[in-house]
């Protein structure tokens, strides 16, 4: 887990140890900053604060994973992962969806996630599972 | 006629390619890289012991110091390589090697790949290594084959593209491939049903919809375009060059801007290459194309302005994508897909044979060739070759 808190975006995993989507935002013009940084190129203002958004995405877009590649053991395949496109902040996420099979994931589609984990060797790291809202 | 530095100024002198099966090489990595640039320099008939640069992409493990010893190295002036895990950069190495010689930090410069198994392990997991983020381990994606699939699913499901599209490029590939001595496909014929009926590797791409790797080492030798014309070959130059990432692309988690999201990440370097060399997309007679994968592939050809999102399905057709008679041929040696791929360095020496008339299938009065690098990657690049100064 400590790897995590060595980046800029450690409050992001964070907040997931906590239940919480967190995102940062220039402290400045509070322009969405994904992925994490230190500075704000449209203002240039430094520095960012993280706010909470809630766990509403609509579907970017997707692949269903049906080769077993290294390391992702922990899933059974096959396997959808999507980016979302987190609700009113415009910042996309990689993540993990359950899966609508047999109907296929749709673009544009609206998504409800939930917090959980993907374990990698001995490693739980935070994910989130997206779900279509129903 | 451009008066850009780069433009007709340097030019590939020899090239060598050896190339076996995936974990199937007979030598260390090292000793076929050895083995590629003796190649190349025998055809040019230069001493080996004279090149004094090296340039090379994709985290290549082969550092130049230590092929020294073994290439009998007078003097190493010049070791570069372009940033990035992928084969973003194989055409920016050539604008890398041109720039030192064209400024005198060297005079005969080695533009290289080498990739063995046994040496460097599996290429995808070497470039993803170079990626990989515990973000996208959490999504359960580990490979370039998920990354590009994400891609092509945007560029299929919103962008609206046939997906049956890249059968063409596909086919193509194959077809040249069958006629190409030295490719995986010699000899073969490719049923395209071996491609619906293959397995998933992660929809909407199935495994031959996937550059598959193989053991080997690549090498161009690059000299300036006066030198070149007293070496033993015809000189192929390089016109131009590009690379990098606009504003909107580049390793941002996939938030690249909107409209850059299903493209292979080209458009500003093709504009770029376009503009430094005076040339358009109607001025280039066959393309080395890098597809990582194939849908990658028709991005990076939408990308270079042979067609668009809309039109595509009029170009990206086999009867117009083969030497024999298509308006834009492409990867005429079989490309990653159907000669083989050792991280793409292929495609240069295909491109440089093309233009000499040595090429499996060649393209008659071929003048000019553009490479383009490896689709996707944050880094990205281009170059144009020709057989004269335009």
């Amino acid at each position: 887990m400590n790897h995590r808190l060595d980046g800029a975006d450690a409050p992001y995993w964070q907040g997931l140890e906590q239940g919480r989507l967190l995102l940062p935002r220039c402290a400045h013009c509070a322009r969405w900053a994904w992925p994490a940084g230190h500075r704000c190129a449209a203002c240039g203002h430094i520095g960012v604060v993280w706010e909470e958004r809630p766990l509403k995405a609509t579907l970017y877009s997707w692949t269903r994973t049906w080769h077993r590649f290294g390391m992702t053991e922990s899933l059974d395949v096959p396997y959808v992962s999507i980016v979302a496109e987190v609700a009113d902040c415009g910042v996309r996420l990689m993540g993990r969806m359950d899966d609508p099979a047999p109907a296929d994931p749709r673009i544009g589609e609206a998504l409800t996630g939930r917090i959980d984990a993907t374990l990698v060797g001995d490693d739980r790291i935070p994910a989130i599972i997206w779900s279509r809202t129903a | 006629m451009t008066s850009h530095p780069l433009y007709g100024t340097t030019a590939v002198a020899g090239v060598g390619l050896r190339q076996f099966k995936r974990g199937a090489a007979p030598l260390p990595e090292r000793s076929l890289l050895v083995e590629a640039i003796l190649d190349a320099c025998a055809e040019a008939g230069l001493d080996p012991a004279e090149v004094d640069g090296f340039v090379s992409y994709g985290d290549d493990k082969n550092e130049p110091v230590r092929l020294m010893p073994d290439l009998g190295t007078r003097r190493l002036s010049y070791s570069a390589a372009v940033w990035g895990g992928g084969g973003g950069g194989i055409a920016g190495a050539f604008g890398v090697a041109a720039a030192a010689i064209l400024s005198g930090q060297a005079s005969a410069v080695i533009v290289f790949r080498a990739l063995a198994e046994g040496a460097s392990g599996r290429m995808s997991a070497a470039v993803m290594a170079h990626h990989l983020n515990d973000h996208l381990l959490a999504a359960g994606l580990v490979a370039p084959a998920q990354m590009c699939a994400i891609r092509a699913q945007r560029l299929f499901e919103h962008h609206g593209v046939n997906p049956a599209l890249v059968e063409d490029l596909v086919r193509a590939s194959y077809h040249h491939g069958r006629t190409n001595p030295e490719a995986v496909a010699y000899g073969q014929d490719f049923d395209i049903e071996t491609l619906r009926t293959s397995r998933w590797i992660a929809e909407p791409f199935r495994l031959y919809d996937c550059s598959r790797e193989n053991d080997g080492a690549g090498a161009l030798l690059l000299v300036s375009a006066e030198r070149a014309r007293d070496l033993a070959k015809p000189p192929v130059y390089l016109l131009g060059c590009a690379q990098g990432a606009e504003a909107g692309w580049g390793d941002l988690m996939e938030n690249d801007a909107d409209d850059l999201y299903a493209t292979g990440g080209f458009r500003a370097v093709a504009r770029d290459l376009y503009t430094q060399t005076g040339l358009s997309p109607a001025d280039i007679d066959c393309v080395q194309l890098y597809e990582n994968f194939d849908a990658q592939g028709v991005m990076s050809l939408i990308d270079h302005g042979f067609c668009t999102y809309e039109n595509a399905a009029e170009v990206i057709r086999f009867d117009n994508l083969i030497a024999q008679g298509g308006a834009l041929p492409v990867n005429t040696a079989g490309g990653n897909l159907a000669q083989g791929f050792i991280h793409g360095i292929g495609l240069p020496i295909e491109a440089v044979r093309q233009l000499r008339g040595e090429s499996a299938n060649p393209v008659a009065g071929a003048r000019t060739c553009l490479l383009a690098g490896g689709p996707g990657a944050p880094t990205v690049s281009s170059a144009i070759f020709a057989n004269a100064v335009l």
